[in-house]
């Protein structure tokens, strides 16, 4: 008999009591109230992050400055922000498109190598002439990351194996293929450093002339758009809801559920593969080996912050694209390490991870004697 | 005779929800009390009150004599308390012993531990004269020794209040008659036992006395004895409804037909070895049998999500036999599956999205952009046909209770209008009204012409809504009867050795 994983959790802890203090678990919870639990989340990891701030010698007037300030409301800084938050937009994407139905894309910067490899390949060999040279990138990026994924949504919807192991594992697989190019085929003849050689101002994504703010920002919107047709009004959305909630319920029901599972993953893939094609044609404008770390964890905190909702997916990553860009200054300007940058990081997502117990949870006080 | 446990004006609120309204009760040592109400009622709610998994808002509970504030189950449990959950909770891939031993610590070497562990569950068993290998793993066995598991579990922490939630509704009716005779027997040994249902016949034949519970509120606390059925029936729901089955309208051609149908269980093991049967037009086909002779993989095999080993299903005489289940469904093919939260409905997702799934797929809704507007008003619609009872269309599901729930399935697979239907012991665990609603269901689309194949263990409701009868035993349908079936005969047949 298949597990009743998504039916009621009947037997589960259901109250508990601690003193006065009484738990319940909630039968449901209201739009605006979950809103002020979430915010509750992030108020106290704020807090956290400000006094961690003061402790390491930032004074308290320039922690505002620095942060919001300087960061959203500064041409310059803003500007960073936009260009950081754009392949944070498209893996969040990602991740939360993988997330609804219940895959556990832990690939995403592998997707993210293929995709930048698709386009390299198309931008070190000229192919096509100049004029479509970007568009043939970007189609070859989305390709790169979807073949990258398509064996292991394969495996698993045929044979069941673990995605968490495949993707993950065909990360390091991704990296050393990138290491052996750059440092063997696609070596930079210029200046033979371990990455691949310049790309042509053909093969890099136009600024919008707004200081460096560059079309990535745009694709990056345009995905957003599509992201939420899909999810939230398409009927393969509605497909999608099921197959993640429950996968042998949507079956019954007459879903193609396998299909649904691999065009949602396959999309996945695309979009962490353009994801790599913003960062190579747009910031690194070449194949580097240090490119794609660290958007794996991004993409799945943003779409986990997010809930896998494609327009909080925007409002996260445009926040965690905030904190990067602060964090970088900040790091320049009080010499403070990269690590306090990521712990600020991860407390904040802790913090909203952690109110999900409200969420779930019924805590109040028992008056009188509690009888 | 001493009282165990007294409980006085308890109330208590969910969200605003009332699900118990100074609700009282009381058990003594040495009988079996029946709480007896419709699902919602707040006879669950009541006992868990008991055991400390809710703090009550308001109420007084007394635990031999004395009164008590229960802190949590912990306490519950010093207090003599314990409770077996409809939904068991046992480790799967662990034994019967290592179960026991975890929730009841011996101290000492595991090893040492366990082995005392089990021979402590054979001497329960012996004493309460059932059979239980302490070495099994939970995942090979049944249900009902799964449920011996858990009782054994609790009187081992020293329970002298044994409260048992619907423990027949997972039993057939063989294994139920054999666990109420357990029951009694440790009622005979000076137990205090509540026994949570909705079935007239148990408290009939088992218990000592009766609370009826309605609304949250306990309206009668009896004898037996001194209640006749009608009167039970009057006190739980408020009227006594039930469908008097017209006689039908004649079969016509055959829309559903199975022939030499193979399958096997998860394990492997052959399910079903041949079953041939066909049903027409305007006719209910009942298959009958004791649980666990392969009704479960009949339906499934038919629903489409288990894969036939042999045979061929045909729906309007085109082979579906390994069809996808969207292709069985636009062949005409609706579904009522026994476990509603597996394969009916999907608990997180709400109402509306629920009830518009098969519509969306079958195309009636858009593809590209989802009417949603229209799939909400048809739900409300539906809501309104079926007297479904909740919070709209937005709501989850989750919150339905159990006959609800059931309605809801029923509404979305008969608004297909297809025309075939099976449904798997669609009235399992629901309350009289709603049961008698569903069967109305049934009996209707029956008459609008539809093919329905009911798969129940239940064998008044095959009796009652069937126009032929098969029995299903060890995997064959081992006879066929006309209406008006002979009881006898069908009975013989389904415990018969086929």
């Amino acid at each position: 008999m298949p597990d009743r994983a998504a039916a009621a959790p009947a037997g589960t802890f259901r109250a508990r009591r601690f003193g006065r203090l009484n738990l319940e678990v909630r039968q449901s919870i209201g739009r605006v109230k979950h809103a002020a639990f979430i915010a509750f989340g992030l108020g106290v990891g704020l807090a956290i992050s400000v006094a961690i701030l003061l402790a390491s010698g930032v004074e308290a007037a320039n922690i505002f400055d620095e942060f919001v300030v300087l960061t959203f409301f500064d041409r310059l800084g803003l500007s960073s922000v936009l260009i950081e938050c754009s392949p944070l937009i498209l893996v969040g994407l990602s991740a939360a498109v993988a997330f609804r139905v219940n895959f556990w894309n832990i690939g995403i910067e592998g997707q993210f190598f293929w995709g930048a490899i698709g386009a390299t390949v198309i931008a070190i060999f000229d192919v096509g002439p100049p004029a479509t040279r970007i568009g043939l990138m970007l189609v070859f990026a989305i390709v790169g990351g979807f073949l990258w994924i398509a064996p292991p949504a394969i495996f698993k919807i045929r044979l069941g194996v673990n995605e968490v192991i495949s993707t993950l594992l065909l990360n390091y697989v991704a990296y050393q293929f990138v290491l052996n190019q750059i440092y063997g085929a696609w070596q930079d003849p210029r200046d033979r450093f371990p990455h691949s050689e310049a790309f042509d101002a053909a093969e890099r994504l136009p600024l919008l002339g707004w200081e460096k703010v560059h079309l990535g920002l745009v694709i990056s919107l345009v995905a957003v758009v599509f992201v939420w047709w899909l999810m939230q009004r398409s009927r393969f959305g509605v497909y999608m809801r099921f197959v993640g909630a429950n996968p042998h319920m949507a079956l019954a029901a007459g879903i193609p559920v396998a299909m649904t599972i691999f065009l949602a993953v396959g999309l996945s893939g695309a979009l962490s593969g353009a994801a790599g094609f913003v960062m190579g044609a747009a910031q690194e404008h070449r194949l580097t080996g240090t490119m794609a770390a660290g958007y794996g964890f991004s993409g799945i905190m943003i779409a986990f912050l997010a809930r896998n909702n494609p327009m909080a997916v925007l409002i996260v990553a445009f926040m965690i694209g905030g904190l990067y860009a602060a964090g970088q200054s900040v790091k320049v300007f009080y010499s403070l390490p990269q690590a306090l940058v990521s712990l600020i990081q991860a407390i904040v997502v802790m913090c909203v991870a952690a109110s999900d117990f409200l969420v779930r949870y019924r805590v109040h006080w028992l008056r009188g004697d509690g009888r | 005779m001493t009282v165990a446990l007294e409980m006085s004006d308890v109330s208590k609120e969910f969200d605003g929800v009332r699900a118990l309204d100074e609700a009282w009760f009381r058990a003594e040592y040495g009988r079996v009390h029946a709480l007896l109400g419709e699902n919602g009622a707040g006879k669950s709610s009541l006992m868990n009150v008991v055991c400390g998994l809710y703090a009550p808002d308001r109420g007084s509970i007394a635990v031999d004599g004395s009164p008590v504030r229960i802190d949590g189950p912990a306490h519950a449990r010093a207090l003599g308390i314990g409770m077996v959950h409809q939904h068991f909770k046992l480790v799967r891939p662990f034994t019967v012993a290592e179960n026991v031993a975890m929730a009841n610590r011996l101290g000492g070497r595991w090893t040492d531990e366990l082995a005392r562990v089990a021979e402590t569950v054979e001497r329960y068993c012996g004493e309460l004269g059932f059979e239980l290998d302490p070495q099994a793993r939970i995942d090979s066995i049944s249900v009902a020794e799964r449920q011996r598991v858990e009782i054994v579990k609790v009187l081992m922490s020293g329970t002298r209040i044994l409260i048992l939630d619907e423990p027949t509704a997972v039993l057939t009716d063989d294994e139920a008659d054999r666990l109420l005779a357990v029951v009694r027997g440790l009622a005979g040994r000076g137990t205090a036992v509540v026994l949570i249902t909705h079935k007239l016949r148990e408290v009939r034949h088992f218990a000592d006395r009766v609370t009826i519970m309605r609304a949250g509120r306990t309206v009668a606390d009896e004898d037996p004895k001194t209640l006749d059925d009608e009167r039970m029936t009057e006190l739980m729901v408020g009227s006594a409804p039930r469908s008097a089955v017209a006689a039908r309208s004649g079969g016509g051609r055959v829309r559903l037909a199975i022939e030499e149908l193979a399958a096997a269980r998860d394990d492997g093991v052959a399910a079903l070895a041949g079953v041939s049967l066909a049903v027409g037009e305007g006719e209910i086909y009942g298959v009958a049998g004791v649980g666990g002779n392969g009704q479960t993989e009949l339906a499934e095999v038919l629903m489409g999500v288990r894969s036939a080993l042999g045979g061929r299903v045909a729906l309007d005489g085109e082979d579906r036999t390994s069809a996808h289940p969207g292709e069985r469904r636009r062949g005409g093919l609706g579904t009522i599956p026994a476990d509603r939260y597996l394969y009916g409905l999907t608990a997180d997702l709400s109402v509306a999205e629920n009830f518009g799934l098969t519509g969306l797929a079958a195309g009636r809704y858009g593809t590209w952009w989802v009417a949603a507007g229209r799939m909400r008003g048809d739900t409300e619609a539906a809501i309104d046909a079926f007297e479904i009872q909740c919070n709209g269309p937005a709501s989850r599901s989750r919150l339905l209770s159990g006959g609800n729930a059931q309605k809801l399935v029923l509404a979305r697979e008969l608004s297909g209008g297809g025309g075939i239907l099976v449904a798997h012991s669609p009235t399992r665990g629901l309350d009289v009204r709603a049961c008698a609603a569903v069967q109305n269901q049934l009996l209707e689309a029956r008459g609008r012409g539809a093919a329905v194949l009911l798969i129940s263990e239940d064998l008044d409701e095959v009796l009652d809504l069937s126009d032929r009868i098969g029995v299903l035993n060890r995997g064959r349908i081992v006879g066929e009867f006309e209406r008006p079936a002979n009881r006898h005969e069908v009975g013989r047949l389904m415990v018969g050795h086929a």
